[in-house]
């Protein structure tokens, strides 16, 4: 047994030494950082059933809710729904017209289909953000092949892209988070830009062309880089104040349910070889001496490099 | 006079008889804060979808702690601090260490003035912990900062310690009526 004395030396010393741990993990969260993330995915990971238990009462309760203020307005609802079912018929029906035409000119032009991207699709399990990021968690079962950098995209558009992965979650970094960089290209005035997240709703575009100024309402879409394909639709172009052009995204970033990750799979298309890179065979110094062999042909020098008369 | 020992007519000269049971009762009672702010933290990460569930979490562990050092330090000794304080890490996504750092200095603070706080009036006490619930705000976003190597909004941090402070008199006036009664290890 510690004497009296010893026991409240070791009272004493505990907080210190616990503070001195709480300053450790700070300085292992700023110098490796993905190895504290692995630790809090994997706790995720081993929540994710209670998670969904948690938030099972709410779901319901949201879709009484629905349920409830549909049927307090079921005639004008009918309405509505019947002008909208419409107007969509018409949108089919020039869907199905333009993509018959896509088919026949891209057969008449030999076009090279482009791979079909391979993707899994998740519920999130936990908003992940803090106060200071904007990211979530989805669970996407065990035996997923998600990797790094693979995009995710809700059902109107881009969502983010995966930083980490776990066994079962992955983590996707959302567009609108203070550390996201997308490339993004406008639709009308087909300017290259840089989509910047502040943890607002709405990111910024930033390094677009000076001469080329982001037009009002115009949309904005993906540049193909890296694993990122082009033509994803991200959102439109919002002036918030003077001069500062913002994308709303089409993704609804603040109610997200199920999400899908696209592996569209490393960019493998390689530029050849540049010309300089070519290996020359060297001319020997003095190649031709006498006259060419076909020199019986009117009009042409005897020695080359000398040129006609 | 300590707020630890206000039931003084419960120490008297016949203690009922040491059970296993009595002893489970005693130890559930005074792990009722540590529980609090594990259940909290886990609930808090659940996607409720909930404005300011990230800053919720920060503000009740505080509170709790905060509470709890000062008022009957049995219930909250370093070593749970720390645990609960690792919980909360685990399921919060802030910069690493920051939360469990705060919880600390507000405990060491709050135990080493328990007999002071005990004697000043609520708004005192309320004021001194706005003070620390401020800084350790300030701290978690100079640290995100520093991460980021860039000079984040400050707002986020103003939100979360107005969150902390606004929150703090409701959880008062829970763990008073806690620890006379579902908290209170004397009455097992």
């Amino acid at each position: 047994m510690l004497s009296i004395h010893a026991r409240q030396v070791l009272a004493k010393a505990v907080l210190p030494i616990l503070i001195l741990l709480a300053v450790g993990l700070v300085l292992l969260g700023l110098v490796r950082r993905p190895a504290v993330d692995g630790v809090r995915l994997m706790a995720t990971d081993f929540m994710a059933p209670a998670y969904h238990g948690l938030v099972w009462p709410q779901e319901r309760v949201k879709v009484w809710l629905t349920d409830l203020r549909g049927a307090t307005d079921l005639a004008k609802e009918n309405a509505r729904l019947r002008d909208e079912n419409r107007a969509l018929r018409h949108w089919y029906d020039v869907a199905v017209a333009l993509a018959a035409e896509n088919g026949r000119l891209k057969k008449s032009l030999h076009w090279i289909p482009e791979t079909v991207p391979q993707y899994v699709t998740g519920r999130v399990t936990r908003d992940d953000g803090g106060p200071y990021s904007r990211a979530v968690l989805l669970d996407v079962g065990s035996g997923h092949d998600v990797r790094i950098g693979d995009v995710a995209l809700d059902a109107a558009g881009l969502l983010g892209r995966v930083t980490e992965v776990g066994p079962h979650t992955v983590r996707v970094l959302m567009i609108n988070d203070d550390a996201s960089r997308i490339p993004v290209t406008l639709g009308s005035s087909h300017g290259d830009a840089i989509m910047a997240g502040d943890d607002t709703a709405s990111p910024r575009l930033i390094f677009y062309p000076q001469d080329h100024h982001p037009v009002e309402g115009e949309r904005v879409e993906t540049r193909g880089q890296s694993t990122m394909p082009a033509g994803l639709p991200v959102g439109t172009v919002h002036y918030s104040a003077p001069n500062r052009p913002v994308v709303v995204p089409d993704a609804d970033l603040d109610r997200l349910d199920i999400v899908r990750v696209f592996d569209y799979g490393d960019d493998d298309s390689q530029a050849p070889d540049a010309p300089g890179r070519v290996r020359v065979k060297k001319l020997p110094q003095n190649p031709l001496t006498g006259p060419l062999p076909f020199s019986w042909l009117p009009n042409l020098p005897d020695m080359p490099g000398r040129g006609g008369q | 006079m300590v707020a630890e020992n206000s039931t003084p007519h419960l120490h008297s000269a016949v203690e009922p008889k040491q059970t296993f049971r009595r002893a489970l009762d005693m130890a559930a009672r005074a792990a009722m804060p540590s529980l609090f702010i594990v259940f909290s933290a886990i609930l808090l990460s659940a996607p409720f979808g909930i404005p300011g569930q990230a800053q919720l979490q920060f503000g009740i562990a505080m509170c709790t702690v905060w509470f709890w050092a000062y008022s009957r330090p049995r219930s909250m000794p370093a070593l749970a601090v720390f645990l609960c304080g690792l919980v909360v890490e685990i399921f919060s996504f802030g910069p690493p260490g920051t939360v469990l750092l705060s919880l600390l200095v507000i405990y060491g603070v709050a135990h080493h003035w328990r007999y002071g706080l005990s004697r000043l009036g609520f708004i005192a006490g309320w004021l001194i912990f706005s003070v620390f619930a401020a800084l350790a705000s300030f701290f978690q976003w100079a640290l995100v900062c520093l991460h980021a190597v860039a000079l984040l909004s400050p707002a986020p941090g103003l939100f979360q310690a107005a969150l902390t402070i606004g929150i703090y008199p409701s959880l008062t006036a829970l763990f008073v009526w806690g620890r006379r009664t579902f908290a209170n290890p004397d009455q097992a």
